[in-house]
């Protein structure tokens, strides 16, 4: 059996079709469910292998971005959601989704071996700019992160597309914690950069940091490495006709043949995670 | 840790007025009005109200008497929403409260901002309060120095709104003198002219109607006020298109010629469309419904609306633009059977951001409209999920009487539903009940319609302004989309201009007729009268026909999506529109006579070539100087900050975004989108606007934008063979009258403009199959009257066979061979540089041979060409060349590769110098070609002109000669820094 994906959506989440799409294209089994079909019932989340919570804008960002929806899910599917992260299953957050994880305190989540125990303890605020912006970011992955989405990614390009994804610890220690146990998986990086090497602890200027993010930090993974979440959207690099440079025919290949030699970077992140519960289930 | 909120009003004081303050912190405010004990709710501002980490949260005090406001500021401003006015904040924290304190169920919220202002030098409080809010829908409450040192803050109170009074219908005595039916007319907003008064009168005087009337025991010899205000909206020039309806008798000084056109529309727009339906099978529907259909493939069609948003934008640019975005959004989503929206479209056409003149009363400031436009169609689109992939902004002094707005959708349907029906067809049957799905009734946006069909005056009305509310529409999209695909719709459409009374009203002619129950349909504020609930636009609201047995399906569905679906009406096949308010019958109109009962008008137009002093080419010139400051012009420079706001890549599909090249700055000539997953078939979307060339022929401004909307689309791999088009009008008041004496002047220009969009269309092969007109963009009257200049916006649509093979406008690499496809003509008339050059020197003038499209066939079957090079992978750079000619094209491909060219113009065509540098002839395409496709290219072009140019170089310097003749040596950094610098309205990010 293909591994299950549910792709969360309602309430103003609006990437749900293109992230059920990757999961598909990466090998899985893929399936749109309304918030509010795991909050009545109608749909168990334990069916499922993976879940995607996807970008957009929740209840319109109002009152912090992915404040509403992390309360709802905080609130009403607390056991459901402690007993997908204790079974070992993979979850994503991208975008609103990554925002929507920390508001509920999936993400970073309490130290290892703890169950989810929904503190919030980072936060995402508004970027430096003041300005939504849409423009590509090359990224660059921690290689000793225990994040399962990233393995053995090294740096790939996608969009951003978000007014507040300036990632905060609220102390240093805190951030230097996750540091340690390398959950700061993946980071902007300023392209000219050696590719392994462009990894950096000073902010980097706007706008190869688009939001002015702690250490340039595009994205974090809990402690068990299942859960993760990012501001980018690796989503919108599946093939490389998304890609800025397709004209100019320097376009990177991605490393799977989705799509013959036009899979792009972004899809190997959704392949990981299909791989993983595969072998682990 | 920063202040983003602060920092952004910080900046634009800087970037709009040039006034420096030192520090701005913001507080979000909340007022609550509920059950639940303030201690209680107290204690959870963390969990929904402040962000634990980052943000401060307190409640029952105001933040400026606490520690965290050590020090003094300045001054304290204080904004919040009128009562009544939509607060989407609000709105989302009433949700959110439920979640914590669901017994507390009638709880409401309204937000406010409030701005603490530090080192603000000798600011006027007030005026820096009306910087900050618009008091047609905002209050604002100021501390000045002194306040603040005594400590006395700002508080607003909870906005309550006024009760409504409810008026029971009554009837209006039409009988009487003419004097008394205009001023019936006028005084209720109606719009309605004598001659639509007297058809009304006439109706109730009809002897079987009076009986029929008495029968169902209404008024039988005056309308109700019900039955007044629906034919008015109905009637409206915004509903019905009357201009374009006219009977006009045209005379041509010219030519001599005199004669009559009995309808623009059907003549030049519709038949030519229903003529070239016979020779395609892919025009599925055309005009009929909210958006034209086109088969996209054996499995999917897509559909395109285009609509204006003109005077609400003018009384609140914010709240304006954005219901003008998801207002159009619906009319996708009210297409066939429901369409998903997939791209937005945007373009906008302003007074000068930099504008330093005097403004007439009542009108904001350029940059000010254009700051509010775009954040509406910003936040509509994002927060939508829609990307906006294409669009233009447009410059000129008319605009500040009154901008303009265009609003586009592309939306996407599956040929045939799961049930087997095509998507593209509604099917209600009498028995069907009609749902009102989405937001509530509200006294906003009463007279929408009848309000935009009068021009801009000071008492125009705060209640034809309105805010969207994206995500209340969001939820609806997701519901509907369901329900459409399990077989639940007969009939959907939008509710728009006119509210229930146009929706149902349009819809119950399917089965010739409807009963409507007003007493059921569920209203924002209680004590809305009958005429209020049927004619009230309030938005984010679809009408949806269901047939009875699957009323339990569908409102399980509307449930599970927290969307409020309501059953107001049934149709019936009594002929008749029938509305009822509980047990009493409110309104009892013929289908037939609402919709077809307005009577034609008849139009007098009259054309005089308008006389423009020629420009004339300076005689002591630097072309370096003159390309430098061309780039600046607004009209050409850079958009990219504006545009890098909007969301273009959401649904993972767009190829071609609407900034290319290596560092993605420069110009995209068109959106192309693949919007199946792992598909590489695409859609092309582009969009051509020329509002220039009307000031010496409103005809050829209409050719130009067709043109200009193709040779956009083809730049980027088009195919030609399947393409169509929307043209939307707007015009300045062209009826002859007190107020217009150029009436017959402003007429004669839409009747040309008219003709050569049919002449080019044809030519073109190119169907409209949707459209919109705008009639009255006029400001004030007398000497102080400022008219829009007549615009054509023409957007277009079409295939791309696959995004894999498609061109962008950036130079590649050193060596690529430059050509150009097409001939400069002598046309400097009304070109960006004549203007310019009037600017300059008023002496100068703009006049002369404006761009003309002579020859479409031929242009047609080059780009079909071109096309082909394109989808062989021959060509991978093509650039439209329109403003500012072959100089400005050249130096933006070479901005967009960030490298150099070496160019000669000699040859380009008969033109001198001037015309063949700045000149904006039309058909042209500027190609650069890899020199190993060089000849294959050249093969396939064979017996289309084109020319070379030169070739792209391994250097930082655009070169460009005319023979022996230097005439451009810069730099392409400078080149770039010149472009991108105007429109960068964002004071920074420091």
């Amino acid at each position: 059996m293909l591994p299950r994906v549910a792709v969360l959506f309602g309430f103003g989440i609006n990437c749900d079709h293109e992230t059920k799409a990757v999961f598909e294209l990466a090998g899985a089994e893929a399936h749109r469910i309304h918030v509010n079909r795991f909050i009545s019932g109608d749909s168990n989340l334990a069916d499922f292998d993976i879940l995607a919570v996807p970008g957009g804008f929740s209840f319109g960002d109002h009152l912090g971005s992915g404040r509403l929806l992390g309360n709802r899910m905080r609130f009403a599917m607390r056991d459901a959601l402690r007993d997908f992260v204790d079974a070992g299953k993979p979850i994503i957050g991208i975008c609103n989704g990554f925002q929507v994880l920390v508001k509920t305190g999936l993400l970073p989540g309490p130290g290892a071996g703890e169950s989810p125990d929904f503190v919030q303890r980072g936060s995402l605020g508004l970027n430096d700019s003041g300005r939504y912006e849409d423009r590509w970011v090359t990224l660059e992955f921690d290689q000793n992160s225990p994040c399962i989405w990233t393995k053995g990614m090294t740096r790939i390009s996608c969009p951003v597309r978000h007014g507040e994804g300036k990632y905060i610890m609220p102390t240093p220690e805190a951030l230097e914690a996750l540091s340690t146990t390398h959950q700061l998986t993946v980071r902007y990086v300023d392209p000219s950069t050696s590719v392994g090497e462009g990894l950096s602890d000073t902010a980097l200027p706007y706008p190869l940091s688009p939001n002015g993010s702690m250490r340039n930090v595009a994205g974090i993974c809990d402690a068990t490495g299942l859960v993760f979440g990012l501001m980018p959207h690796p989503e919108a690099n599946y093939a490389r006709w998304l890609h800025p440079d397709h004209t100019r025919g320097t376009a990177p290949i991605g490393t799977g043949d989705a799509l013959d030699s036009w899979e792009g970077e972004g899809l190997q992140m959704f392949r990981n995670a299909v791989e993983y519960v595969k072998q682990n289930r | 840790m920063r202040d983003v909120r602060g920092d952004v009003v910080r900046r634009q004081l800087q970037a709009d007025h040039g006034c420096s303050v030192e520090r701005v912190r913001s507080i979000c405010g909340y007022l609550i009005q509920g059950e639940t004990a303030s201690e209680t709710i107290a204690s959870r501002v963390d969990d929904l109200f402040a962000d634990p980490i980052i943000e401060h949260g307190a409640a029952n005090t105001l933040f400026l008497s606490t520690e965290l406001f050590d020090q003094t500021p300045d001054m304290v401003v204080t904004v919040g929403f009128k009562p009544g006015v939509t607060d989407n904040p609000g709105k989302a924290a009433t949700d959110g409260y439920l979640t914590l304190f669901p017994e507390d169920r009638d709880a409401r919220i309204s937000t406010y901002t409030t701005y603490a202002f530090y080192g603000t030098s000798d600011l006027d409080p007030t005026w820096l309060a009306g910087t900050l809010h618009n008091n047609l829908i905002e209050r604002a409450l100021v501390a000045d120095r002194t306040a603040c040192q005594g400590g006395h803050w700002p508080a607003l109170d909870y906005p309550t709104p006024p009760e409504q009074v409810f008026i029971q219908p009554k009837s209006i005595d039409l009988e009487c003198d003419d004097q008394t039916l205009e001023s019936i007319s006028t005084d209720g907003l109606l719009a309605l002219n004598l001659e639509e008064m007297h058809a009304i009168q006439a109706h109730y005087r009809d002897e079987e109607v009076r009986t029929l009337r008495t029968a169902h025991g209404i008024s039988p010899n005056a309308p109700t006020d019900v039955e007044l205000e629906c034919l008015a909206q109905t009637w409206s020039e915004h509903c019905k298109h009357k201009i374009f309806a006219s009977r006009i008798h045209h005379v041509d000084h010219e030519t001599g010629e005199d004669t009559v056109i009995d309808s623009l529309f059907k003549t030049h727009i519709m038949t030519p469309t229903h003529d070239m339906q016979k020779d395609v099978d892919w025009l599925l529907s055309v005009f009929h419904d909210n958006s034209g259909v086109i088969a996209w493939d054996d499995t999917w069609s897509v559909c395109m609306k285009a609509e204006t948003h003109n005077s609400p934008s003018a009384l609140d640019p914010y709240g304006g633009a954005m219901t003008g975005i998801v207002g159009v959004n619906r009319d996708i989503l009210g297409t066939g059977l429901g369409a998903r929206p997939i791209a937005n479209t945007d373009v906008f056409c302003f007074g000068p951001p930099n504008w330093e003149g005097t403004l007439p009363d009542n009108l904001f400031h350029p940059s000010r409209v254009l700051r509010g436009v775009h954040a509406g169609v910003r936040v509509g689109g994002n927060e939508s999920g829609i990307p906006t992939v294409n669009g233009a902004i447009v410059f000129d002094d008319r605009y500040i009487g009154k901008p303009l707005v265009y609003c586009g959708t592309v939306g996407i349907m599956p040929r045939n539903l799961p049930d087997g029906r095509p998507s593209h067809i509604k099917t209600p049957v009498a028995g069907d009940i009609v749902y009102m799905v989405g937001g509530r009734v509200g006294y906003d946006g009463i007279h929408g319609a009848t309000f935009s069909s009068l021009e801009l005056t000071e008492e125009s009305p705060s209640s034809a302004v309105q805010i969207g509310d994206p995500i209340t529409q969001k939820k609806m999209v997701d519901m509907i989309l369901e329900a459409r695909d399990e077989g639940l719709i007969s009939c959907i459409t939008d509710n728009g201009a006119g509210g229930l009374s146009s929706s149902i009203g349009e819809m119950a002619e399917y089965t010739n007729g409807c009963e409507i129950d007003l007493a059921t349909v569920p209203l924002k504020q209680a004590g809305l009268s009958p005429w209020e609930i049927l004619v009230s636009e309030s938005q984010e609201r679809m009408t949806v026909a269901v047939r009875p047995a699957d009323q339990a399906a569908f409102e399980a569905l509307a449930g599970l999506h927290e969307v409020e679906a309501t059953p107001v009406a049934t149709f019936t096949s009594t002929g008749m529109f029938h509305v009822r308010y509980g047990e009493e019958t409110v309104a009892y109109l013929p289908i037939e006579f609402l919709h077809d009962g307005v009577p034609q008008l008849q139009l007098e137009s009259e054309w005089t070539p308008p006389e423009q002093q020629p420009f004339v080419a300076p005689k002591q010139v630097d072309h370096n100087e003159l390309l430098s400051s061309m780039l600046q012009r607004p009209n050409i420079a850079s958009k990219e900050t504006w545009v890098r706001q909007y969301d273009h890549e959401v649904i993972a599909q767009t190829a071609i975004k609407p900034f290319v090249g290596v560092e993605r700055d420069g110009p995209g000539d068109a959106g192309v989108i693949a919007p199946l997953h792992g598909d590489p078939h695409g859609l092309v979307i582009s969009c051509g606007i020329a509002p220039r060339y009307s000031d010496i022929d409103a005809g050829a401004m209409a050719a130009a934008a067709i043109d200009e909307a193709v040779r956009n689309a083809v730049c980027v791999g088009l195919d030609v063979d399947k393409m169509a088009g929307l043209d939307n009008f707007c015009w300045p008041d062209p009826i002859e009258s007190v107020k217009t004496p150029d009436g017959r002047f402003k007429l004669a220009q839409l009747v040309r403009a008219n003709r050569e969009l049919e002449r080019v269309c044809r030519a073109y092969r190119l169907p409209c199959v949707s459209g919109k007109d705008s009639m009255k963009n006029d400001y004030g009257s007398g000497e102080n009257k400022i008219s829009i200049p007549p615009t054509l916006l023409f957007s277009l649509f079409g295939d791309h066979p696959d995004v894999r093979n498609s061109a962008s406008s950036d130079f590649k690499q050193a060596g690529d061979r430059i050509y150009l496809v097409g001939h400069s003509q002598q046309e400097l008339g009304a070109s960006e540089l004549a203007f310019m050059m009037r600017e300059r020197d008023s002496n100068n003038g703009i006049g002369g041979n404006v761009p003309l499209l002579l020859n479409p066939e031929q242009n047609l079957a080059t780009y079909r060409q071109l096309s082909s090079t394109i989808h062989q992978g021959l060509v991978k750079t093509a650039h439209d060349c329109s403003e500012g000619g072959l100089a400005v094209a050249i130096a933006e491909m070479c901005i967009g590769g960030r490298i150099g060219a070496s160019v000669d113009i000699d040859g380009t065509g008969e033109g001198d110098l001037w015309a063949r540098l700045w000149g904006e002839s039309l058909g042209r395409i500027v190609v650069a070609v890899k020199p190993e496709h060089e000849a294959a290219f050249l093969a396939t072009m064979k017996g289309h002109p084109t020319t070379i140019l030169g070739e792209v170089t391994a250097t930082s310097v655009l070169e460009m000669v005319d023979g022996d003749t230097l005439l451009v040596s810069s730099d392409v950094n400078e080149l770039a820094h010149a472009w991108k610098g105007t429109l960068d309205m964002t004071g920074g990010v420091a």
